[in-house]
């Protein structure tokens, strides 16, 4: 269980969140000038990649507010929140490195818990 | 030859006997004794027999670590596969074997160790292939009945609880290090929470000689005067009986405190407590645990590790035998050997693997003055015996066979850190070529080990390396003086198996011993391809038992990697995973069960329901009254019936106060309905309300409920029960992350309002006697407007609005008067035939009319399209939720599933609820095409008005198909039931009813 | 005040209230509007709590306050207030009266025994006097405020039961 630091609230437990997939997926301004295959991009597509992640949460149980966070996804370290209305924080204040607890590969887990 | 008491300096003192039960027979033991230590006590040494090979088993170590001695206690509802090394005895406590039939001393199971030979590594993925049908028939419960330990409990065991702390320091395990460190927090602004596994405080200091004093104190003397400051401090809380089973996530560990220790269950406290900490650093100092050597029959009971067997000298006071053989390789059984010279007793013989020159002094002086017969360089080949260890086959340095005989056998294969906790948090380990073993090396979180947790086995090293290790914390330094009768170094030698010189059936070198793993199998394993080490595990089931391997997980890494030529770095380990320690599922659900399984909410006309013989349905969370009983006789069946005519002839009123309600308000009000739901509202007059749709982004229906317009600016919008969370949450998110420039604002008032629906004829009477000042007539009244209306103190709202298809009103007043005004509808109603209804019959009766229910005849890939609900879209428009997705290919396509109505033809037939809409009359018996599924049943049920079964179904190209012949099919028959496809109205189309 | 519970270490009492939660982002004008019906200020901090003898105002976060009345009121003046409120466009006052429970606890062993039902960090140096949350007590959605010497905790009035029986077994167990 994670501990996330709401924007509002402060550190909370992980489960007074839910998560809320790719961040700043905008909904398309102009749904239908936007062809089957771009709408459908907007609706169903989102990244889901190993590493550093912008991704979206919302304080369910607690003040009902949304907000951002960079999240390791190989790590589950949650890097930074930001609110909003807050420009992402560069990708640049952040190790991209695959760091991973048992230096993993780039694709895929594995049974490394043995330092080499 | 037998055990003996030590009661010269142990822990556990002998003023109190105990009495218990073992396999129906009575013995005695001391308060604080353990079933194996009392079982020692008694010299029993047999206590189970194996899970494979039901060969006699003993006690093989003294703590958590135990792969053999698991029993089944009796007196607590039937708990099975107990460990008996750690489970402490009460008074009246009743034990059984496990795994034996008929008897622990005749097994009729042990057969399968004559048959050991087909039973190796991948048995039975290689055997019960086949023929079909075999496996759940015949393979499986024969499997079942041999194999396996305990019998599994029928009762549920006792009640537990959940606790949860935040701290700034854990610190898991309280022996000489742990102490030590927690020391350092005495009186400071740190939280600090220490984690015991024992009833007592001390470790190791309780289980051995190696210190002496500390001090200058006795071990005992220093481990009590710290506990009570300790005990003092109040940042310092101790936990005992409690251990640490799993490390997650940032610094999160669970701890199962075991509340019940020597004492029987109690009904009304928890036996157990799971403990869910939350800190900032977590100091692991829960030490080590000894491993085993694998040799010929290294299980016969008997054979004990060397550590455990000191453990059980100190800690609990018996000496299991006078004359027991050492064999090692390595040093750290120094003080079992000098233990038991101090103590009067005589080692019957020393036999080391290493050769003379690399066994310290102090050893061998102590055997040369005894007299102990010693062999260096010398190992066990093998032990023989008839249920118990009889003659012990010693290969000398001279590579000879010599016999001596022996009852039990002392074993150390070293030593290894615990680093279970550690590998769960992240951490990486190394391999120590010097400790041979794996010694904690990065953490990944906020975690320090120290003393042998952390492969610290030098006794002189540990104050600095606490110091050391704990100086981020702003604390004092440590200063104490430990005096120490040990070696410093463990100097152990390389030994994973031995050589069998006997082949037979029952000669078995085991490397699990409790899932009958031997080393015969880690061989055959390998040579059949499994060289990944996860692979073989699990080919294997090595270290796959209640005890994971404990004791010889790292031997198995040994062996493999000799097999495979290759660094033990190199072939891995398995990863450690949580719980450490077998959890018992009562501790894991602790309160939500039962009475808490799920918080239930109640209306507050609850009350009424119950005094008035309601059925209760649980919809998500709320207890809705499902229909209500007229007298005990009433079915459901009858109930519902007489509920719907009822309510057709005269009125019916619904507790309707768990639908979901929100406030919608802001000068953007407006817009935000507009896109939030697919209906338009531009043009809608104040005091007016819609019924409404709203959909996902992806064009399906998630929701209806009804709009209430009081102006541009505010909105009253209403939600089904189970939609009522999401909805809003669906709609703040919208607000807060798509729309944030709209100046709009949601306050869930859904707990505000108790909601009442009426309906049926005589409603409108009802409510001119009730509301006597309001108009209801259908000029002033109409269909789909509200009014607001003085009540008391508070104001009432009421919507003209229906789901029965008749004539109906909602009211909505606030909870202090739900009760209230329910029991003043019944005063002025009953005479106008006025019933209460529940849940059952308002499906009945909107299934009627032709209203569909979200979740029920929707499933998530139905669009507004597809319910012929065309007219409910605001085509004009420019966008809404879900609005763009209406076109796409997919969703405008020819073909789609579209909801029907379904009439049988023989009308007394009975439509179930999720049968299939085909096109033959009846399923051939052997199938060669799969037959063509057109769609399903959403709702069906017996109208009484009607007096047949009406059913809706949602049907591949339903809209061309009404007025066609197609069958639906049965439960148990393959014979279909020929239906007519129909609009999916029934009752009243024209709405002759609905507007009266 | 109806007492559910009181024994060594902690004291429970529960009784009706009323309440309004208020919305809206216009600090300033809002302010003068509450400021005016009640005279207390909306505390400016989130998590903050502003008090008097009769009334209670946190900020929930940037945009909801809620104010709790410790004294049985005129309800006709309670809902006077909330269309006071929402006479501005950009307000949205609900009346949360009767719909929430109330729950005043007090004693040296709260925490011990809270702590049974909650994750929450209640130490005094993580949840200090005049501050609230809005967390999960034994699963359902609780509002807590700490004021000196105790903890008022609300829930949604459908979980009365559920939640003092919760209450009262985490304290026999």
């Amino acid at each position: 269980m994670l501990v996330i630091n709401c924007p509002y609230c402060g550190e909370r437990d992980q489960s007074e969140f839910s998560n809320g997939g790719e961040a700043h997926v905008a909904r398309p301004k102009n749904p239908e000038t936007l062809d089957d295959k771009k709408w459908s991009e907007y609706v169903f597509i989102r990244l889901n990649p190993k590493g550093i992640f912008n991704e979206r949460w919302v304080h369910t149980h607690g003040c009902r507010k949304w907000f951002n966070a960079i999240r390791n996804t190989s790590t589950d370290e949650i890097l930074k929140v930001y609110k909003l209305n807050e420009e992402p924080p560069s990708i640049g204040e952040f190790d991209t490195t695959l760091k991973t607890p048992s230096g993993e590969p780039d694709l895929g887990s594995g049974n490394f818990t043995v330092k080499k | 030859m037998t055990a003996l008491n030590n009661n010269k300096n142990s822990r556990v003192t002998d003023s109190n006997k105990v009495s218990f039960i073992f396999d129906g027979k009575k013995y005695f033991g001391f308060d604080g004794d353990t079933i194996a230590s009392a079982l020692l006590r008694n010299n029993i040494k047999i206590i189970g027999r194996s899970f494979k090979y039901h060969r006699p088993r003993g006690i093989y170590t003294c703590g958590i670590e135990e792969p053999n001695a698991l029993v089944q206690i009796l007196s607590e509802k039937d708990e099975p596969n107990t460990r008996a090394t750690v489970k402490k005895i009460y008074s009246g406590i009743k034990i059984l074997s496990q795994n034996r039939w008929p008897s622990l001393k005749n097994d009729f199971g042990y057969i399968n160790n004559l048959l050991s030979p087909i039973f190796s590594a991948g048995f039975y993925y290689k055997t019960f292939m086949g023929p079909k049908g075999f496996w759940k028939n015949i393979y499986e419960p024969l499997i079942r009945r041999s194999a396996g330990l305990g019998k599994p409990p029928k009762e549920f065991r006792s009640k537990s609880i959940h606790h949860h702390h935040n701290v700034d320091i854990v610190i898991v395990g309280a022996g000489l290090n742990g102490l030590l460190a927690a020391s350092k927090f005495i009186d400071t602004d740190y939280d600090v929470l220490i984690l015991e596994q024992d009833n007592i405080l001390g470790g190791s200091l309780n289980s051995s000689q190696k210190i002496k004093t500390i001090d200058n104190l006795d071990t005992h003397v220093w481990t009590k005067k710290t506990e009570d400051l300790l005990k003092k401090s109040k940042n310092i809380k101790i936990l005992k009986n409690t251990l640490a089973t799993s490390y997650n996530q940032i610094n999160h560990i669970i701890a199962l405190e075991d509340n019940s220790v020597g004492k029987p269950l109690a009904s009304h406290k928890p036996e157990l407590i799971l403990h869910k900490i939350r800190t900032k650093h977590t100091i692991l100092s829960n030490g080590h645990i000894e491993r085993l050597i694998s040799f010929r029959n290294n299980d016969l009971p008997g054979i004990m590790l060397a550590g455990s067997f000191e453990k059980y000298i100190f800690r609990y006071g018996v000496i299991p035998e006078a004359e027991p053989i050492i064999f090692t390789n390595n040093s750290s059984t120094f003080s079992l050997l000098k233990s038991l010279v101090d103590l009067g007793c005589k080692p019957k013989a020393y036999i080391d693997v290493r050769d003379e020159s690399s066994i310290e002094k102090k050893t061998k002086t102590i055997l040369k003055t005894n007299k102990i017969p010693f062999y260096f360089s010398s190992e066990i080949e093998g032990c023989d015996g008839n249920k118990k260890l009889e003659t012990i086959s010693i290969r000398n340095k001279e590579k000879q066979i010599e016999k001596i005989s022996g009852t039990m056998l002392c074993i150390s294969g070293g030593i290894n850190p615990d680093v279970h906790l550690f590998t769960q948090s992240k951490g990486l380990i190394k391999w120590d070529e010097k400790y041979l073993t794996f010694k904690p090396e990065t953490a990944f979180q906020n975690t320090i080990t120290i003393g042998s947790a952390n492969g610290s086995f030098n006794f002189k090293r540990i104050i600095e390396e606490i110091n050391e290790k704990l100086s981020l914390f702003n604390i004092n330094e440590l200063k104490i003086d430990l005096e120490i009768d040990c070696p410093e170094d463990l100097n152990i030698m390389e030994l994973w198996e031995t050589n069998n010189e006997k082949k037979s059936f029952w000669s078995k070198s085991f490397i699990d011993i409790q899932n009958d793993v031997t080393t015969k199998d880690l061989h055959q394993a390998v040579s059949e391809g499994f060289d990944r080490i996860e692979h073989l595990k699990r080919f294997t089931t090595n270290s796959m038992g209640t005890d994971q391997g404990k004791i010889s997980s790292i031997n198995s890494l040994g062996i493999v990697s000799k097999i495979l030529k290759k660094n033990i770095s190199e072939v891995g380990t398995t990863i450690y995973r949580p719980p450490y320690a077998p959890l018992s599922f009562s501790a894991i659900a602790g309160r939500s069960t039962y009475e808490f399984y799920d918080p239930t909410r109640k209306t507050s006309i609850h009350s009424w329901h119950v005094k008035n013989r309601a059925i209760f349905e649980d919809v998500g969370q709320w207890k809705r009254p499902w229909y209500f009983k007229k007298n005990d006789k009433e079915t459901m069946y009858e109930a519902v019936q007489r509920e719907s005519k009822e309510l057709r002839n005269a009125a019916g009123i619904l507790d309707g106060s768990t639908l979901g309600k929100i406030e919608i308000k802001g000068k953007d009000a407006l817009e935000f309905v507009n896109l939030i739901y697919t209906n338009a509202f531009t043009k809608m007059k104040p005091m007016t309300a819609r019924y409404a749709l709203m959909l996902g982004e992806d064009g399906m229906i998630k929701d209806d409920g009804i709009v209430c317009k009081i102006n541009d600016q505010h909105f009253i919008v209403t939600t089904t029960t189970g939609g009522a969370a999401k909805v809003l949450s669906d709609m703040e998110e919208y607000a807060q992350t798509e729309w944030p420039h709209l100046n709009v604002y949601l306050n869930s008032i859904t707990e505000q309002f108790s909601t009442f629906n009426i309906s049926g004829p005589k409603s409108r009477a009802i409510m001119r006697k009730v509301f006597s000042d309001v108009d209801f007539s259908n000029d002033k009244f109409p269909f789909m407007s509200f009014k607001k209306v003085n009540y008391l103190d508070t104001e009432v709202r009421i919507l003209r609005a229906s789901f029965t298809g008749e004539l109906g009103y909602e009211v909505y007043v606030t909870p202090k008067y739900g009760l209230e005004l329910w029991e003043k509808f019944f005063r002025y109603g009953e005479n106008l035939g006025l019933i209460p209804y529940g849940t059952e019959t308002m499906h009945l009766l909107r299934a009627e009319k032709g209203y569909i229910v979200v979740g029920q005849d929707t499933d998530g890939t139905v669009t507004p399209l597809d319910l012929n609900l065309n007219w409910m879209i605001g085509k004009n428009k420019k966008d809404f939720i879900g609005k763009r997705s209406l076109s796409r290919s997919d969703t405008s396509r020819k073909g789609r599933k579209q909801l029907v109505g379904i009439l049988a033809v023989d009308k007394s037939k009975i439509i179930e609820e999720g049968q299939h809409v085909v096109k033959s009359s009846s399923i051939p018996s052997k199938i060669k095409f799969p037959v063509k599924y057109l769609g399903h049943i959403t709702s069906s049920y017996h109208s009484p008005t009607l007096n047949h079964y009406i059913a809706m179904a949602m049907v591949e190209g339903g809209n061309d198909l009404i007025g066609k012949k197609l069958y639906v099919t049965q439960n148990k028959s393959s014979e279909n039931i020929s239906v007519e496809i129909v609009k999916p109205v029934f009752l009243d189309p024209e709405n002759k009813r609905l507007l009266s | 005040m109806k007492e559910i519970f009181s024994i060594s270490g902690i004291d429970i009492f529960q009784r009706e209230f009323n309440q309004i939660m208020i919305r809206g982002n216009e600090h300033n004008q809002l302010n003068q509007i509450v400021n005016k019906e009640v005279s207390l200020n909306l505390p400016d901090k989130n998590l903050q709590i502003i008090n008097n003898d009769n009334i209670l105002i946190a900020r929930h976060s940037f945009d909801q306050w809620n104010l709790i009345y410790f004294n049985d009121q005129n309800y006709r003046d309670v809902l006077k207030l909330v269309s006071n409120l929402n006479s501005n466009n950009q307000v949205c006052a609900s009346d949360y009266s009767y719909g929430q429970v109330y729950f005043d606890i007090s004693g040296e062993k709260k925490n011990y025994y809270l702590n049974k039902l909650t994750h929450f960090d209640l130490r005094l140096k993580k949840f200090p006097v005049n501050t609230m949350a809005q967390t999960l007590i034994a699963r359902i959605d609780c509002s807590i405020y700490h004021l000196k010497e105790k903890y008022i905790i609300t829930c949604n009035k459908s979980f009365e039961d559920y939640f003092t029986q919760r209450l009262a077994d985490s304290i026999n167990l």
